[in-house]
């Protein structure tokens, strides 16, 4: 027999006579409540009391010894009740109704974890029937975007043998596609840039890079991106113009300054050279050729002029030099710049041209998580249904228990409100052994601290 | 039958000057064929030229050398000094001569040239550091040494200096022959700052190559004066912009110190003869004249033949350009007041003067150098010394060559030389042994009121005196060439003219 504790819901516990009383937090076995003798404690667990509490013997000290006292007068009192019930009929009826009642607890017991398990496998069912499922675009020009999520495999693709033959490109070929940064930079400074970008540099190597794929690895999504033979070439052909021009961009101008101010020099000399001759002649004529006056630093004022304007064609030479310079040097960085986001853009374009076929997936994804979600709640339904079935028969069983006990009671109390009432003296024996037995356990304590009077 | 004497009277002989370039049968009687020690008198008259007074008492500092170039320093402030040179020193002052040489300052030429400019007086020769000398710091010094001074190198140091247009110029170097410096302007010891500069002419020469020789400065131009050409600048005043305005081949200048300046042109001495530079540039498409075309050759003869230094001076006093090869001892003397038919100047000649520089000042006075010191150009004596007054004629045919002239007498005329005495010759057919008459001129003394004249038996005069002899003649010749000497010795001489009276014989 066991004794249900209100707040206890613990499983196998419970006070047995001549077995074991199951506490909250204890754990330990083999002790038990014996019949006029006090609480046997052999090891204590999880209970919270001091072991030489629960090691301490009746007659020791005075406050331990009023403790086992009070602890025996309650257990004392609870066998007299037992007793008592047993041998009175209307004990038993109270029994036939407790046992339904506790038919009608396991049910609705029972039936929670039935209605666990059965949720637990829908809602794995669910997960698995909304799981991302792997998907591929594949664009017009080749490229494909695919994505799978963990151990998936990437979608089949669907047009897998568009792709164009080895060696052609779109848009044809930038004669700066294959050089290293290096090389386009000695094609720039030595001229072949200069004159034109078309000759004297190397042919343009194709490129034959791999796709780049979502490979699996661990969870996750795992999203991968291919383009087509010709994409990939003009990707490289831009990336590497874009290398070019950005580490073109990075180098000293001063070499270039000085290449376009010797150019620039070039284009003035033969004027300057003119202006010479004539006011050579000029002077030679004035026979003023020979004439060099401090005031004019060494010179004619003619001389000093055009030796002036001379030197200002220089200084503007060369600070236009070191603009245009600069402005190439910039130009370099936007060409970069142009060329690098250039070669971006069949990705750019492979990832809009993903849109569509995003939102059709999605579309798909939503499409599966409502049928998922569908069958999660028509499944829940069920049980749910069957939850309140047999909660319903619970209910009957524990209101029949409950209506057995209740006539018990009522008949009891009738009983006792006669002069001789043996189930009063019972429960008022009972009550009273138990509350002179806390009253022995708070004196012990108090005897034990000291603080007691 | 007795023939009439004729008459021929050389009226003002000589008053044209020597010419030496006509052959003397054609020759007119107004040339003469020798005078010496003769200049063109006011009145037109060959006369006696004036002697020269020293001046110097004490020339220790010139030894035994001669004052080789006088120069009279002038400030704004009225101060003058005469600084010349000699000895290889540099000398001033006139009666006592001091020597002004810088310290440690070594001179071996005195061919220096010294001209005014801004206060101060400078001295230029070629090779020398180039020396100045100003009234406040009252010494010669280097010009290098002078505060603010820069620029004075030895590329500088030239042999020409012209103080014109606000600057000095300089030319003339060692090594360079074609390039002229100018100082920054009214500063003559900046060479290097200001508006100073330097002009090559090497390309300017319109016969290609010449060296520079002398520089002027006339009518606004820079006048450069190479040994065979001239080219003249415009806009010297801003020198850094002058150009040339004119240029002339074939005629240059000899010597620097030939260049005078007559006011309204300048004179110099080309290999030729002695030039004129306005008439040079007026004429240089044209057969040029000289001013020395009666005496070409001669010119020509000493010039080449000099190995000193030659000196002129220009005096409108006296109205002559003296100009003296110093190593031959000889000056001729241009009279600068006419030109004859040929556009030549009336050349007298003046040997053996011991003349070696001149100087005119401000006020008109003459100075000439000499060994003896600094003298002035007046008085009738070389230093209280007589000097031989020359005229010849040219050979004379009174208009019939082929006839024979009897000389009966001759009556020259005569203005001054007091008790000189006279030596009247002649010669026949371009002999050179003249027949000699000698004869002393009176005495003649000037009277003034209230003196012996008016309260004593004696005669005075009231001006020149005036003296006609008539003397016999002797010989014979187809020709005649007249001539007269005079020890001039302290009174002028001119000879007013001469009377030939000679009997016109038979043809030969």
């Amino acid at each position: 027999m066991n004794l249900n504790l209100p707040g206890y819901t613990g499983t196998g516990g419970g006070a047995t006579i001549g077995g074991g009383l199951n506490l909250p937090g204890y754990t330990g076995t083999g002790g038990g409540l014996t019949t006029g003798g006090g609480l046997n404690i052999p090891a204590m667990g999880e209970a919270d009391i001091p072991v030489d509490l629960a090691t301490a013997t009746a007659g020791g000290l005075g406050g331990l010894g009023q403790i086992a006292g009070g602890i025996g007068d309650i257990f004392g009192g609870l066998m007299g009740a037992g007793q008592q019930a047993l041998s009175s009929p209307n004990a038993l009826m109270g029994l036939a109704g407790g046992l339904l009642t506790k038919e009608a607890y396991d049910r609705l017991s029972n039936i929670g974890e039935q209605a666990k398990r059965e949720a637990m496998g829908v809602a794995e069912r669910g997960q698995a029937e909304s799981q991302f499922r792997p998907f591929t675009v594949t664009t017009p020009t080749g490229a494909m975007f695919s994505t799978s999520m963990g151990d998936q495999q990437p979608a089949p693709t669907p047009m897998g043998a568009m792709a164009p033959p080895s060696g052609q490109f779109i848009g044809g070929a930038s004669p700066l596609a294959g050089m290293t940064p290096e090389q386009i930079q000695a094609a720039m400074t030595g001229g072949g840039l200069a004159g034109g970008i078309a000759g004297g540099l190397p042919a343009p190597q194709p490129a034959a890079q791999p796709a780049v794929m979502p490979t699996p690895a661990g969870d996750g999504l795992q999203v991968g991106m291919q383009l087509s033979p010709q994409e990939q070439a003009l990707q490289q052909q831009l990336l590497g113009g874009a290398g070019g021009f950005f580490g073109q961009a990075a180098q000293p101008t001063a070499d270039r300054e000085q290449a376009i101010f010797e150019r620039m020099r070039a284009a003035q000399r033969p004027e300057e050279e003119r202006q010479r001759l004539a006011l050579e002649e000029r002077l030679a004529a004035q026979g003023r050729l020979g004439t060099s006056s401090a005031a004019y630093g060494g010179a004619t004022p003619e001389l000093l002029a055009l030796s002036t304007a001379e030197r200002e064609a220089r200084d503007r030479s060369m600070l236009t030099a070191m603009q245009q310079a600069q402005a190439e040097q910039a130009q370099q960085a936007t060409l970069g710049g142009q060329f690098l986001g250039a070669g971006y853009l069949p990705q750019q374009q492979l990832i809009a041209a993903t849109q569509p076929g995003l939102i059709q997936q999605e579309l798909a994804q939503q499409a599966q998580q409502f049928g998922t979600g569908l069958f999660g709640e028509t499944a829940l339904s069920g049980i749910e249904a069957q939850l309140l079935a047999e909660q319903a028969r619970a209910n009957l069983l524990g209101g029949i228990g409950s209506n057995v006990i209740s006539g018990l009671i009522n008949q009891q109390r009738a009983a006792s409100a006669a002069p001789s009432s043996g189930g009063s003296s019972s429960l008022g024996g009972l009550f009273s052994s138990i509350a002179g037995g806390l009253g022995s356990i708070g004196g012990g304590i108090a005897d034990i601290l000291g603080i007691g009077g | 039958m007795a023939q009439q004497l004729q008459s021929i009277n050389l009226v003002a002989p000589a008053f044209k000057g020597v010419n030496t370039e006509d052959s003397p049968l054609a020759q007119d009687p107004s040339f003469a064929e020798i005078a010496d020690n003769a200049v063109i008198d006011k009145r037109g008259r060959i006369a006696a030229r004036k002697g020269h007074d020293v001046i110097t008492t004490t020339k220790t500092v010139l030894g035994t050398e001669s004052i080789r170039a006088i120069k009279e320093f002038r400030d704004d402030g009225g101060n003058t000094k005469i600084f010349s040179v000699g000895n290889n020193k540099i000398i001033s002052g006139t009666t006592t001569l001091v020597d002004e040489t810088p310290a440690s300052y070594t001179i071996t030429a005195d061919n220096w040239k010294m001209v005014n400019f801004n206060d101060n007086i400078y001295f230029f020769q070629r090779g020398y550091e180039p020396l100045v000398y100003d009234n406040a710091g009252g010494s010669v010094i280097k010009l290098s040494t002078v505060s603010g001074a820069a620029g004075v190198a030895s590329a500088m140091y030239g042999n020409e200096v012209l103080a014109a247009y606000g600057r000095l110029w300089t030319a003339d170097f060692s090594s360079n022959k074609s390039t002229i410096y100018w100082s920054d302007l009214l500063i003559g010891h900046d060479w290097s700052g200001g508006t100073s500069g330097n002009i090559d002419i090497s390309k300017v020469w319109p016969d290609g190559y010449d060296e520079i020789v002398a520089l002027a400065a006339h009518n606004g131009l820079l006048i450069i004066f190479g040994k065979h050409s001239i080219i003249a600048y415009q806009g010297a005043e801003a020198p850094a912009t002058m150009s040339v305005a004119d240029t002339v081949a074939g005629v240059g200048c000899v010597d620097r110190d030939t260049v005078q300046y007559t006011g309204t042109d300048v004179l110099f001495l080309s290999h030729t003869g002695l030039k004129s530079f306005g008439r040079t540039i007026q004429e240089k498409s044209m057969p040029i004249s000289s001013l020395s075309g009666n005496i070409t050759k001669d010119i020509i003869a000493s010039l080449q033949a000099e190995t000193e230094f030659f000196r002129s001076v220009y005096s409108p006093e006296e109205g002559f350009y003296l100009l003296t090869f110093t190593g031959q001892n000889t000056t001729f003397c241009f009279d600068v007041r006419g030109t004859v038919e040929n556009g030549s100047y009336r050349v007298t000649r003046w040997p053996g003067t011991g003349f070696t520089s001149f100087t005119r000042l401000e006020d008109g006075t003459l100075y000439i150098g000499t060994s003896q010191g600094i003298s002035e150009y007046t008085g009738y004596a070389d230093n209280d010394e007589a000097y031989r007054f020359k005229y010849y004629s040219p050979s004379l045919t009174f208009g019939d060559s082929s006839r024979i002239k009897i000389l009966k007498k001759l009556k020259p005329t005569l203005v001054g030389a007091n008790s000189a005495t006279v030596f009247l010759k002649w010669a026949y057919d371009f002999d050179t042994t003249f027949a000699t008459a000698e004869f002393t001129v009176g005495t003649q003394v000037t009277g003034y009121f209230n003196e012996s004249e008016f309260n004593s038996t004696a005669e005075f005069t009231g001006g020149e005196l005036t003296s006609q002899r008539s003397l016999n003649a002797t010989g014979y010749g187809t020709s005649v060439q007249v001539g007269l000497e005079a020890d001039i010795d302290g009174s002028p001489l001119s000879l007013q003219e001469i009377n030939v009276m000679a009997l016109i014989g038979k043809l030969l």
